[in-house]
């Protein structure tokens, strides 16, 4: 499924061009950042560039070479952060890294690919360093609301994206709907977490009793008692 | 009702939301670790950590410690909850539960 890094030949407009989008299928462009040097795992920066953030992929794009460019779409990738760790890397930057779906990836540091021959494929690291540090916390805001809007399309969104900042952000559990059909619980008051809200409790006994396989379950459950007594 | 994987969805979704806050260390598909503070999680257990450091950095020479780093939920192998803050035998018992109707 994750596909990984590609190359971009094609653009559209004059110039340095833009990147080929499609809108049919709902992608938008979120961000433009000029000034960015991309840096593909081990490799040098090539640059001067500029970033394209769309709702489905970053595109990088050469501003001297419009044969050279290229993009990954946001369910590659699997981790983004901002780098400012002189250790980690000389220049402040996006650092993010990409499943290539490749099982057995060989090193990075394998020298039996030449440095001409860019195998796209094995890339899983690629930092995009611009030529403002300033930007990098924009720029991580933005990956961050174009990754939440590709999850994995096994699982669909519901009511729509929300984030829990602390444990006092209760949500529903479940659909309205089925709230009729549950009984209220016995322990209510214990919780999984430390911070101790009723959630999972509450959404344990909601499975529970949902679930009509359950009367064997505490058939067996009974007998376990017994067992351990 | 709900299918079988958007109820265990719901059950990390749970246990994770009672966990922001705490330090809980990330394990990827890929094999790398980062430790931090769990920041928030949303309910595509996509994970967003603060003060991120790599477990072993002598592993991963290229990696980092960071601000903040988003974590895509498809690409996390193991979540390590801290074990005072969890409580375990409901934790299990949940996900027997969880085993038997599945």
């Amino acid at each position: 499924m994750a596909s990984g890094l590609r190359i971009v030949t094609e653009r559209v407009g004059d110039g340095a061009g833009q990147p080929v989008l499609d809108p049919d299928n709902g992608e938008e462009l979120m961000h433009v950042q000029p000034g960015v040097s991309i840096v593909l795992g081990n490799r040098p920066p090539e640059s001067p560039g500029t970033l394209y953030i769309s709702t489905k992929q970053v595109v990088w794009l050469s501003d001297t070479d419009r044969a050279k460019g290229y993009a990954v779409d946001f369910v590659s990738l699997s981790l983004h952060a901002v780098s400012r760790d002189p250790d980690a890397y000389h220049s402040p930057c996006i650092y993010t890294q990409i499943e290539t779906g490749a099982e057995e990836l060989e090193s990075e540091d394998s020298d039996s690919e030449s440095d001409n021959i860019l195998n796209l494929s094995k890339i899983t690291e690629m930092r995009l360093v611009p030529s403002d540090p300033n930007q990098l916390d924009t720029l991580f805001a933005i990956f961050c609301e174009c990754a939440e809007l590709n999850p994995d399309p096994i699982e669909e969104g519901e009511d729509g994206h929300n984030w829990v900042f602390s444990a006092d952000q209760l949500e529903d559990d479940g659909g309205e709907d089925d709230d009729s059909e549950w009984a209220i619980p016995e322990n209510s008051s214990h919780s999984i977490g430390s911070n101790g809200n009723h959630d999972l409790a509450h959404s344990v006994v909601q499975l529970h009793i949902n679930d009509q396989r359950f009367e064997d379950a505490e058939e067996m459950e009974q007998d376990d008692k017994n067992g351990h007594h | 009702m709900l299918s079988c994987m958007e109820m265990c969805v719901q059950l990390f979704l749970s246990v994770f939301k009672d966990l922001v806050g705490s330090e809980v260390t990330v394990e990827l598909k890929d094999d790398l670790a980062v430790r931090g503070t769990l920041h928030a999680v949303d309910q595509f257990l996509n994970f967003k950590l603060v003060n991120v450091r790599v477990v072993d950095p002598d592993k991963h020479p290229h990696m980092f410690s960071v601000q903040n780093c988003f974590i895509r939920g498809s690409a996390v192998r193991y979540v390590q909850l801290p074990p005072n803050e969890v409580d375990v035998e409901l934790l299990q018992d949940a996900t027997r539960r969880e085993a038997r109707s599945s």
